[in-house]
């Protein structure tokens, strides 16, 4: 460890986040490799080692014996405020060196809220965080992860982007960094010239957007001709062959999710109209149960964790799923390892799950209907019924548990009063459903704790070009829903509808934003997705003195024919896919599942091995 | 490829065992807390294919006894751990096992029947070292007459809140040897059920009263090692 991190340490909060030294972790020669990699997560340690992407990305990169791939995560502020005081810049956890020291600077870009802290990264290692004033001495700056489908925002602040799944892209493009740097006379502008051939990345730098006078973007024109006109997202075809990290590195300290994380396949059949995960992570393509045993057994020997969630978008949607999950109770339950199945669909659960599910220790299942009435679940597509979700929460109910939270979204396209009033409705029909049944024990009662997030519009979805409610009308809303729970076993909490508007801005922004990002990184603005730092005046200045309009990007219905700030991207599901679906939402017709029927929304021309679409369907003309 | 299963073929023992696991926890392990450590130990002796006893009940879970919590920023090389087997395997296998899945700073030294109980801990001794430019030959004497003076007042943490003890009641033995720029203390320190004081709370304290400090932790360190542990007479070892 650097000598300068240790002597901070005995001063701050949870030294163990920066200590290091973890089993699992990996050390090589620094003079031996030809690529260091600094692989960054910008939030806590805990949040960082949690997820599986910067995990499996890890793994891909090390297994490479001329690359040296390190974790980085966002020192919290009383360490910040260390290191700027005694001129300690951002550290890498392996080495301990500075980052500025490194080839490549990787930035995973999970949620909008986390950009602030990623220019306060940069500040902290002494990087400039415009791209533009980066100097040869400089790594290069990449972002990935699911933010990265509209880049836009930020994409003043990245020399590049990796569209997609990066296992085989960061590796191509660590490749040809090694090769050019070999070869002799490596420029900034000229691998960057060079990696923008590499399929999936993306460099915002070679190209020119203009604005119409209404702010909306005229054309986006590339500044060479050999540069893609838009950037197709990489995926990995066949799952049971992608890179599977059987090394793990196992953090001491307590993260959010400390345990195995099974990847079972990816993407979603479903086609909510809301979410945009079931949209870019197409097609579908399933690992199958041998490999998955196999994995699952291979990482429990790695790593003693006495839990294995399988993790994917809908679990229950999983082909083999009872294959798999008998597989591995014929060795969890002798080791006393539990299994954990999150996102499971209303429609789907029944006993046999439920049994399975039962020797997790918690006492509460969570089910996502989304909304209060079946016209608004048809418009969002949804797909469940009332009969599905009291099936399911009967069956929870009858395993013996007593509490169920229900996952719900306001101000969602066409919604209206009676919608809201229904979600309070279903919440005490679902408390009834208890006393109904004979489920009743002395000293217990039923608990339905509704969570209701606010709706909002993001790129790649059908509802992408809809306009979020106004904070008034959000407000409103979530008083109107709170007057009607009366029911005294109904829980009702909301998101803060702030959070949400700025997470709108952020999601669906384009260019423009940068000013106000960095005048937000200017005013120490940092782990804006932590509630205690979370400030929404502070952000609604730096938009008025950027010269801003938040509304503009969260609040405006966008133009079916509008060139929208993400179009440079394509994430395979095409926009005459969305428009047919937010068609059929306004005419609150659904659309069958993937495995039902192919819709033709276009990801089947990326590839891949076991997906879900049926044999033989071809893009709808 | 390691089989982690192979541990069911074992014969039962008529009685689950209770083995000891000496360990050190140096370096960069000292800023892991106690309870990280506990979490951390329990997946070690899964990974290590360990025949692990399990209590019963409702919610099984892998039955471990530290010695000695200790706190957050100083080291030791003798950490004791006692677990539960409940099928045959020697203490030696055990203790390789255990440091397959260890590392450097987190490494297991001897592992054996346990004979005395926790309880009988008395006395820890540690061997410190403060480093900072103020530090002059004469902090030595400085450092001296404040350990053999009536009191030595420091304010502890405690569940209820802070309360004042005299550090001094605390201490059994020390040495100290000063330096250019460096100060050795060895202290044998109350630890176990009768009380327990932290060598950090009596390095800060000392180096506070003597005025070696210079408040700038990149001029400026300190380090405790926690060495032996001790039975009441504070003579014999504890193992």
């Amino acid at each position: 460890m650097n000598e300068k991190v240790a002597a901070l340490l005995k001063s701050v909060t949870k030294p163990g986040r920066y200590s290091g030294g973890e089993y699992g972790e990996v050390q090589k020669d620094k003079h031996a490799v030809s690529a260091r990699f600094a692989f960054a997560f910008p939030d806590t340690y805990e949040i960082g080692m949690s997820n599986l992407g910067m995990r499996i990305l890890y793994g891909a990169l090390n297994a490479r014996p001329d690359i040296w791939c390190e974790r980085v995560f966002a020192p919290w502020v009383d360490m910040q405020e260390k290191m700027r005081e005694y001129g300690v810049p951002l550290f890498a956890h392996e080495s301990g060196d500075p980052v500025r020291e490194f080839d490549i600077l990787g930035f995973t870009l999970q949620y909008e809220m986390c950009y602030t802290t990623v220019l306060q990264m940069l500040r902290l290692a002494g990087i400039p965080i415009r791209a533009a004033e980066r100097g040869e001495e400089d790594p290069i700056v990449i972002g990935g992860g699911p933010c990265t489908y509209n880049p836009e925002p930020v994409a003043d602040f990245f020399d590049c982007f990796s569209i997609g799944e990066g296992e085989e892209n960061l590796v191509e493009f660590a490749e040809l960094l090694i090769k050019m740097k070999k070869e002799g006379g490596f420029t900034r502008e000229k691998f960057l010239r060079e990696a923008a051939k590499i399929e999936g990345i993306y460099v915002p730098s070679l190209y020119d957007v203009a604005y119409h006078d209404d702010g909306t973007i005229a054309c986006v024109t590339p500044r060479f001709p050999d540069v893609p006109r838009t950037v197709k997202k990489r995926i990995m075809p066949d799952m049971d062959k992608a890179f599977f990290p059987e090394k793990v590195v196992m953090p001491y300290i307590e993260t959010v999710h400390d345990r195995i994380m099974l990847e079972v396949y990816r993407g979603c059949i479903r086609g909510c109209r809301f979410c945009q995960a079931g949209m870019i992570y197409r097609p579908v393509r399933e690992k199958t149960p041998e490999v998955l045993q196999k994995q699952a057994r291979t990482l429990y020997d790695a790593t003693g964790y006495e839990e294995i969630s399988l993790t994917s978008l809908s679990i229950s949607d999983y082909t083999r799923l009872e294959e798999l999950t008998c597989g591995l109770l014929e060795w969890t339950d002798r080791n006393m390892v539990s299994l954990s199945l999150p996102s499971l669909r209303v429609d789907s659960f029944g006993e046999e799950l439920m049994k399975k599910v039962a020797s997790v220790r918690s006492s509460s299942l969570t089910f996502a209907p989304e909304a209060g009435t079946q016209r608004l679940r048809d418009v969002i597509n949804k797909n469940v019924t009332e009969a599905d979700l009291m099936h399911a929460v009967n069956v929870a109910y009858g395993g013996g548990k007593t509490a169920v939270k229900l996952y719900f979204m306001e101000g969602l396209p066409t919604e209206t009063a009676d919608d809201l009033a229904g979600i309070a409705e279903l919440a005490s029909r679902v408390v009834d459903e208890y006393y109904r049944g004979p489920y009743r024990q002395k000293g217990r009662s039923p608990q339905v704790t509704i969570s209701v997030s606010c709706f909002i519009p993001k790129p790649f979805t059908p509802f992408q070009w809809e306009a979020q409610d106004t904070m008034e009308m959000l407000a409103e809303k979530q008083a109107y829903l709170g007057s009607k729970v009366t029911d005294r076993h109904v829980r009702y909490t909301h998101h803060d509808a702030r959070v949400s508007r700025i997470e709108a801005v952020l999601a669906r922004g384009n260019r423009r934003l940068a000013a106000a990002l960095e005048l937000a990184a200017d005013e120490g603005f940092c782990f804006d997705a932590w509630d205690e730092f979370f400030d929404y005046d502070r952000w609604l200045s730096v938009f008025a003195r950027t010269g801003i309009d938040p509304a503009f990007f969260a609040n405006r219905a966008m133009g079916l024919d509008e060139i929208l700030p993400w179009d440079i991207i394509d994430c395979g599901v095409t926009k005459e896919f969305f428009k047919r679906e937010r068609a059929r939402a306004y005419a609150g017709k659904t659309t069958p599942n993937c495995r039902e029927q192919c819709s033709g929304c276009g990801a089947n021309r990326l590839g891949g091995v076991r997906v879900c679409c049926p044999a033989g369907c071809k893009e709808k003309k | 490829m390691k089989d982690n299963e192979q541990k069911f073929s074992l014969p039962l023992l008529p009685e689950p065992r209770t083995v000891r696991i000496c360990f050190h926890k140096t370096g960069r392990l000292q800023f892991i807390s106690h309870l990280d450590l506990q979490r951390t130990f329990a997946r070690v002796l899964v990974r290590a294919g360990l025949p692990i006893w399990y209590s019963k009940g409702f919610n099984p879970h892998i039955k471990m006894v530290f010695a000695l919590p200790l706190p957050v920023g100083v080291e030791s090389e003798c950490e004791l751990l006692d677990i539960r087997v409940e099928r045959e395997m020697s203490d030696a296998e055990i203790l390789r096992r255990l440091n397959e899945e260890l590392t450097d700073e987190l490494r297991a030294v001897a592992a054996y029947p346990a004979e005395r109980k926790f309880s009988e801990i008395a006395f820890a001794e540690y061997d410190c070292e403060i480093r900072s430019p103020l530090i002059h030959a004469d902090a030595e004497s400085a450092v001296r007459s404040l350990l053999e003076g009536e009191t030595l007042p420091a304010m502890k943490k405690t569940k209820s809140g802070e309360k004042e003890i005299n550090l001094l009641d605390a201490v059994l033995r020390y040495a100290v040897r000063a330096e250019e720029g460096a100060l050795y203390l060895s202290l044998t320190l109350m630890s176990g059920e009768g009380g327990t004081v932290s060598p950090e709370l009596v390095l800060r304290t000392l180096a506070a009263r003597a005025g070696i400090l210079t408040g700038d932790p990149m001029r400026e360190s300190y380090r405790a090692l926690r060495r032996r542990l001790l039975l009441s007479d504070g003579v014999t070892e504890f193992h």
